[in-house]
């Protein structure tokens, strides 16, 4: 019974990176020429930086014990809202940029006090904040995509090149995830996010200000939608109300494959690094053979539900 | 299980045969023994009173009896067959309720629906057919003299009212057995007489009661006989003749050795490190005043509900106080939040460890570190963690605390109980508050385990620290304490100091208050 136990944990914590190791083999075997070469690794990992950004922000939340259902709909309005900073109101490109993630932090804001102070149930505080959003984000666009005069400099932004040809998306993406890790793994915040997450009332009775750590989740979370919202409206060249909502649920699977990821059911940065990169390399995989749009959707619906599910059993060997 | 056990049944020598026979039922939960062999008998009818101190195991024993812990030993017997109860609805078909005090309603729905909440109802055109329903019960209603709306949600009822509820439908289901569970802890005195008149009538009409009460008066008033626990094994069991005030109490108490008083002798120490004037939280903390010095342990004692868990909630700013007033260390404490105290300089380990204290999936490391997370960054600057300086302080509350582990790194979940409590005082061992707060320091612990707790909260208070202890165990604060205030229904209702406190003393005293309510 203990070998058989020790066997199921092990498979609950090593299965997401089995598969994506299965996956790429597959796929280089069946696809030796458009699969395993550099040029496909950085387009995957290029493609998949945005919802990278937005699940790790998503991840700080989720550590804190609550889930942030608005950072998709908030990714589409800040695309919006910088492309319109810096089309109509002619703002230079970094102040811009500033005031985006700004207003970022400020919903994360609004929606850490819905969640701590007036105790609404963070799912339906944030389903609420994020259909508003989205109601701003046709306000301020009046439903029209803002395409016309998007100045080479704001499309650089996502369409230019680091040293070795490497995307900036790519960088931006490393930069964010490792500062997010050293954060949460390291820093003494980073301890007490750890702990409200894990046990609020343990925290509580530590001395911990618990409200404030999960604020400071949603403030994250808030920041990293307007990372990608700007990112993402760099480099469709424009700002559209709806264009990043469809990385919500990504980024969920994302993150709770994750949690499967070398931990018994825990969320974490590397692991929503790990849980993204699956994805990608599955979707990728469905385009190289060129699988039906429908089975795109069926895939992330299924790999969603396949996460929760190592989570959970990760979780249940954990405490027993 | 045991066919021998059904044999023994027919030697017995009373009239009626019992309704329900326990036989040496035992129970242990990780090496601690909370039964250890008990047996009871209770007659078709008979108003059977089940009393003991806290931990006595009467709560455990009921849980056997409903289906909701297996017995590791013994055997039960409903009507003369042998009963192996292994879920709630199966004590149910065997004709046993279970009332306890937090009463077990769906809030939203109607009394009625309530009434007859998983029994099965008269149908037409397979709907339920309510009307029907409402005649079924009404000569039920009618003898329990229920008068509230049987179309009312149950919200919003008095407690008095509920009780009768409860009772109507365990009568529902046809219940032999009614186990109740401190009935009349939250009833006027003119609502529990009624009570104690229907559970009379329900006697008169063949349906026994298991009465678990701590209030003497009324077992004694009552009960046709009684069953005391003590220590998870069957201290006395009195019949209607031979039933004493005096025998019931030291029936509880027991003859076990005294042990002896904690033998630091009580510092008059010039200043008070906490006081507390008037404090007031309704209901369950009513105008306490104490003092508590550095160097002491005072220990809070009484009876589960007196008030003790509450009083401390109130000190560690977990809740607000209705009024009163505190003085830490010579400055006026007002805490708005357990953040605010544990910065003030008090720490607190909570009763539930498990659930409030820990976390389970993380390292020894990380949960001693939580509360000292300034102690193990580079600097104030660089706010990172360092592992080393993690897991050498992790290393020296391990070897001083004695805590059995692999090492910093092992998850807390796969401690013991004992070295899990360990870990969550070390946590302000390292800290150095000025007051602790110890809530049931030593439960699930074992004896080993629990000298050593002892002795480490007395070396914490020996270098300066005041310390509050609170335990519901009739041992433990004699062991640990220099002076005890016992509480009864929300007030402190006794001082006992030096070679006063004793076992015999707590339990007279927590008792006393509920004896005669001011």
């Amino acid at each position: 019974m203990n070998t058989y136990r020790i066997w199921l944990t092990v498979f609950a914590r090593y299965a997401t990176i089995i598969g994506l190791l299965a996956m790429i083999m597959a796929f280089s075997v069946l696809s030796p020429k458009a699969f395993p070469s550099f040029a496909n690794f950085t387009n995957v990992l290029n493609q998949t930086s945005l919802v990278m950004i937005l699940a790790g922000g998503l991840t700080l939340a989720v550590i804190v014990g609550e889930l942030d259902l608005s950072v998709g709909f908030g990714a589409s309005l800040h695309g919006i809202l910088v492309t319109g900073l810096i089309v109509h109101d002619k703002i230079p490109i970094p102040v811009a940029i500033f005031i985006v993630v700004a207003a970022g932090a400020l919903i994360g804001l609004v929606n850490g006090f819905i969640v701590t102070k007036m105790r609404v149930n963070s799912v339906i505080a944030t389903l609420g904040t994020g259909t508003i959003i989205t109601g701003l984000a046709f306000a301020y666009s009046a439903g029209v995509p803002i395409v016309a005069g998007v100045p080479e400099g704001f499309l650089q932004l996502s369409l230019g090149r680091w040293l070795w040809g490497i995307p900036n998306n790519i960088v931006v993406m490393a930069v964010v995830l490792g500062a997010l890790w050293v954060l949460v793994e390291k820093t003494a915040l980073g301890q007490e996010i750890q702990a409200v997450g894990g046990n609020a009332s343990a925290a509580r009775l530590a001395g911990i200000n618990v409200d404030r750590v999960k604020i400071l989740g949603f403030v994250i979370a808030g920041m990293c939608s307007a990372l990608t919202g700007i990112l993402l409206a760099s480099r469709l060249g424009s700002g559209t109300a709806s264009a990043a909502d469809s990385y919500l649920l990504t980024a969920f699977a994302a993150v709770f494959l994750g949690s499967a990821t070398l931990r018994d059911g825990e969320f974490h940065v590397f692991g929503t690094f790990i849980g993204a990169l699956i994805i990608a390399v599955g979707f990728n995989g469905l385009n190289i053979f060129g699988a039906p749009t429908f089975s795109q959707y069926v895939f992330q619906g299924a790999i969603l539900i396949v996460a929760v599910g190592l989570s959970s059993l990760g979780r249940m060997l954990a405490e027993k | 299980m045991n066919p021998a056990s059904t044999l023994n049944l027919q030697t017995g020598t009373q009239i009626a045969p019992p309704f329900l026979e326990a036989h040496a039922i035992a129970k242990s939960y990780g090496g601690v023994a909370a039964l250890k062999g008990v047996s009871l008998k209770i007659a078709p009818g008979q108003i059977h009173g089940l009393v003991g101190a806290n931990g006595a195991g009467k709560s455990t024993f009921i849980k056997i009896l409903a289906g909701l812990v297996r017995p590791d030993g013994g055997t039960i017997a409903v009507d003369g067959i042998d009963a192996d109860i292994h879920a709630p609805d199966q004590a149910t078909s065997l004709g046993m309720s279970f009332i306890h005090q937090e009463l077990a309603f769906v809030p939203g729905m109607t009394v009625l629906e309530n009434l007859m909440l998983g029994v099965p109802k008269p149908q037409r055109l397979g709907m339920v057919d309510w009307a029907a329903v409402e005649v079924s019960v009404a000569p039920l209603v009618r003898r329990l003299g229920i008068r509230s709306d049987l179309h009312a949600p149950v919200r919003g009822l008095s407690a008095a009212e509920n009780w009768l509820i409860s009772i109507c439908r365990a009568l529902v289901r046809n219940a032999k057995l009614i186990v109740m569970d401190e009935p009349t802890a939250s009833l006027s005195d003119a609502e529990a007489e009624r009570l104690l008149a229907i559970i009379r009538d329900l006697s008169a009409s063949g349906v026994a009661v298991l009465y678990v009460s701590h209030r003497l008066d009324e077992v004694l008033g009552i009960c046709d006989s009684v069953t005391v626990f003590r220590d998870g094994q069957l201290a006395a069991s009195f019949g209607r003749s031979d039933l004493t005030r005096d025998r019931l109490v030291t029936a509880i108490v027991g003859h076990a050795p005294e042990q002896t008083p904690a033998l630091t002798a009580p510092k008059p120490s010039d200043k008070p490190m906490l006081s507390v004037a008037n404090l007031c939280r309704l209901p369950s903390v009513r105008n306490v005043s104490f003092q508590v010095h550095s160097g002491e342990v005072l220990g809070l004692g009484g009876l589960v509900g007196a008030g003790r868990t509450e009083l401390a909630r109130l000190i560690f700013g977990a809740d607000r106080r209705d009024s009163g007033t505190m003085m830490l260390d010579g400055a006026t404490y007002d805490p708005r939040s357990p953040t605010q105290a544990v910065k003030t300089g008090i720490g607190y380990v909570p009763e539930e460890r498990r659930a409030d204290g820990l976390l389970l999936t993380k390292s020894i490391a990380f949960n001693l570190s939580l509360a000292n997370l300034d102690k193990v960054i580079f600097g104030p600057l660089l706010p990172l963690i360092s592992p080393k300086a993690r897991s050498s302080l992790a290393l020296e509350t391990i070897r001083a605390l004695a805590i059995k582990a692999t090492g910093p790194q092992q998850p807390v979940g796969r401690l013991s109980g004992g070295n899990q409590q360990k870990v969550v005082i070390g946590r302000w061992l390292n800290r150095r508050p000025k007051l602790l707060i110890l809530d049931e320091p030593t439960r699930g612990v074992d004896i080993g385990a629990r000298a050593e707790i002892h002795r480490l909260v007395r070396e914490m208070a020996k270098d300066g620290m005041a310390v509050i202890a609170i335990s519901s165990e009739p041992d433990e604060l004699p062991e640990l304490c220099d002076r005890v205030l016992v509480m009864s229904e929300g007030r402190i209702v006794k001082e006992l100091k030096g070679t006063d406190v004793t076992r015999k003393a707590i339990i007279g005293a927590s008792y006393s208050g509920t004896v005669q309510p001011a």
